[in-house]
């Protein structure tokens, strides 16, 4: 594994642009979000609650549609947390991710799946598992927060990162 | 619903490096610093490989023997590119041709400075400009031109 | 693999330029982390089935070329992993710290580190590993940088550039080639859903499934007594300790006993990664197969001085893609296992 000296390499960057449809699902999911609404999908036959919303229910192999889409509580609890602290190229930008940052699996009231997100909070000694977390709407951070937007706009930056809930905030 | 709504618009932008090794630097090299386009024969069956590979595809045998090959060479086969994407080396109209080079047994796909499709045609002569400023890559070879 | 290195036909530079196989039949399996349990089951299938009598298989990889974490991301939802997603370690840090939860964090710290050290030791013996790090110690692993929380810089895997090749061969093609191979006794697989996070999995639950098929298949109702070696896909030393006890090796939250015990020590009763194992050596498309591998010296004797005496039965372990998990179980002898 060692290189060996002067071995020729060639070095270049692959910059590919792509569309992905999202799907009716995650379509609705982006529109009601713009309402601050987080909305799952239930499984028709199991009742098992999808977050995010997808089209099928690997359990039952049963499809869901929009009209199985129910809102959940912003709140959470939180099951897992890191803090990311290593450099890597985010292959989303092509620059290098910013680092540290909080990286949290967290279950949304009403939903029966986890989620990973960001987190605000880089010091791994304030998580507890267990605790009490919430999602954090773009608009409601301070106007010189860097992932601040006056408004919703239906789309993933909506919801930049879930933060951690004090204890009075229970 | 607009279209926007319904697709997600990503990237995808990675950095790379590839060992190419010592077969290609030694050709990007000729061709650099000489102006040189130099293939590899194979002990076997004689074929002239150019780009150089270390082995014979068709023998398994490794190949030592360099032999430079013309800088001139016949078009096999030639397309031209109109349509304009995100990932085109150069502002389109251009020409692909497959070019089998003087002394050459198997053949190269490059381009060819020469966008009327009307003045294109298999079996045309052409010849290799070279980049000015080489900076080891393929595209020391800029262009083939018609002769 | 194709987002590792952004090369495409890869299976023509490795069948033809440097296996000669002009003409012959080659095909690429991709399947990320299980690639090479994928390429080593799917070998099998070739022999098994009586389609081929001989077949080689390949995995590769060349991780200096790309970057393994940035590769990663590019194989996730585009919409709702990439992009908070940090490649493996992120979520495997995020399963070791529920598994410290759960198991209590101080002994399970110290359990990760004595997986380190076991492995690492174990690479030493191997002239192929990537990491030779023979006076390694518990200190100096739970005193390394702090890479993602609870994971520190020792309790993760390398990026390796590397390559492994295993001929399998029909009954009457394999005594032409050896007095001693090892027989299949039988794969498993088992592949979870695309979200990641739709369960909690830091207990890797396809393990179970994927390990309680094949045993009930083949007989096995004590892997630690009736596997004479096991070779685990390990990417964190953390993942040891779950994976191991979601394998059934002892119940949840008890491995950090049996490496007390010594059992998966070199000397113990069931040695797991004698080769060092992914802590030592992670070539991505390579490193499911290179368990297989090591699974198949072990049953021909041939590992040298990592040599576990006296091996009949050996199990290979590949892990990977969201969270899926590949076995094949090889043995000394042709017949079946009972
Ligand atoms: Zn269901
Ligand atoms: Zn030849």
């Amino acid at each position: 594994m060692v290189r060996q000296k002067g071995e020729f390499q060639i070095r270049w960057r692959t910059d590919l642009p792509y569309k992905w449809a999202i799907g009716k699902l995650a379509v609705k999911y982006f529109e009601e979000l713009k309402k601050r609404k987080i909305m799952g999908s239930k499984c028709p036959k199991c009742g098992k609650m999808y977050m995010p919303p997808r089209g099928v229910c690997a359990d039952c192999f049963v499809e869901m549609t929009v009209n199985d889409m129910a809102e959940l509580s912003r709140r959470g609890i939180l099951e897992g947390f890191t803090v990311v602290n290593y450099p890597f190229v985010d292959p989303n930008t092509g620059a290098m991710r910013p680092f540290p940052y909080g990286y949290i699996i967290c279950k949304l009231d009403g939903a029966d799946t986890y989620l990973m997100h960001f987190c605000d909070e880089t010091d791994h000694n304030k998580f507890k598992i267990g605790q009490r977390v919430e999602v954090v709407f773009c608009d409601e951070l301070p106007k010189d927060h860097e992932s601040y937007r006056p408004e919703l706009k239906g789309d993933i930056y909506d919801i930049p990162f879930i933060k951690l809930l004090k204890d009075q905030e229970k | 619903m607009s279209e926007d709504k319904k697709v997600f618009k990503g990237r995808i932008n990675v950095p790379y490096k590839h060992t190419a090794g010592a077969y290609v630097e030694k050709f990007l090299t000729e061709i650099g610093k000489n102006r040189k386009i130099m293939g590899v024969k194979c002990p076997k069956c004689s074929k002239v490989i150019v780009p150089p590979k270390m082995i014979c595809f068709e023998c398994f045998e490794k190949m030592e023997e360099w032999v430079e090959v013309g800088n001139q060479g016949t078009v096999k086969g030639f397309t031209v590119i109109t349509h304009k994407t995100d990932v085109m080396p150069l502002e389109p109209p251009f020409a692909y041709g497959i070019i089998r080079l003087d002394g050459a047994d198997v053949d190269i796909v490059h381009i060819i400075k020469e966008s009327d499709p009307k003045k294109l045609k298999a079996g045309m002569r052409v010849e290799a400009s070279f980049y000015a400023k080489p900076r080891k890559r393929i595209l020391d070879i800029e262009y083939f031109k018609p002769i | 693999m194709d987002h590792f290195e952004g090369i495409n036909f890869s299976e023509l530079w490795t069948g033809i330029d440097a296996c000669g196989f002009y003409l012959k039949p080659i095909v690429k399996i991709a399947t990320g982390g299980t690639t090479g349990s994928s390429l080593g089951i799917c070998g099998y299938y070739n022999i098994a089935s009586g389609i081929y009598d001989k077949v080689m298989v390949v995995g590769w990889e060349k991780l200096n070329e790309g970057g393994a974490t940035t590769g990663i991301i590019t194989a996730f939802d585009p919409v709702w992993e990439r992009p908070s997603l940090a490649g493996a370690l992120g979520p495997l840090a995020l399963m070791a710290n529920i598994y410290a939860s759960k198991y209590g964090v101080e002994r399970s710290m110290k359990a990760a580190a004595d997986v380190v050290v076991k492995n690492r030791s174990n690479a030493a013996n191997n002239e192929f590993a990537h990491l030779q790090m023979p006076n390694i110690t518990t200190d100096f692993v739970m005193s390394s940088q702090m890479i993602s929380y609870p994971l520190r810089l020792h309790d993760c895997c390398p990026q390796s550039e590397g390559a492994c090749a295993v001929i399998y061969a029909n009954e009457n093609e394999a005594k032409k080639i050896t007095d001693n191979p090892a027989w299949f006794k039988g794969v498993s697989t088992a592949h979870y859903y695309t979200f990641g996070t739709d369960e909690k999995m830091y207990n890797l639950p396809t393990a179970t499934i994927a390990s309680k098929k094949i045993y009930k298949k083949l007989g096995i109702k004590d892997p630690v007594k009736d596997l004479d070696v096991a070779e685990i896909y390990e990417p964190t030393s953390w993942a040891e300790l779950a994976w191991c006890e979601a394998l059934g090796f002892c119940d949840f939250g008890q491995y950090a006993k049996l490496l007390d015990d010594g059992v998966t020590q070199m000397s113990g009763e069931l040695p797991v990664n004698p080769s060092g194992g992914v802590l030592s050596t992670n070539p991505i498309g390579a490193t499911a197969l290179v368990r297989f591998a090591e699974a198949a010296i072990q049953v021909m004797g041939r590992g040298g001085k990592r040599q576990v005496p006296d091996v009949e039965v050996a199990m290979g372990m590949g892990f990977g893609g969201s969270l899926w998990t590949e076995l094949c179980i090889l043995g000394k002898d042709p017949k079946p296992l009972r």
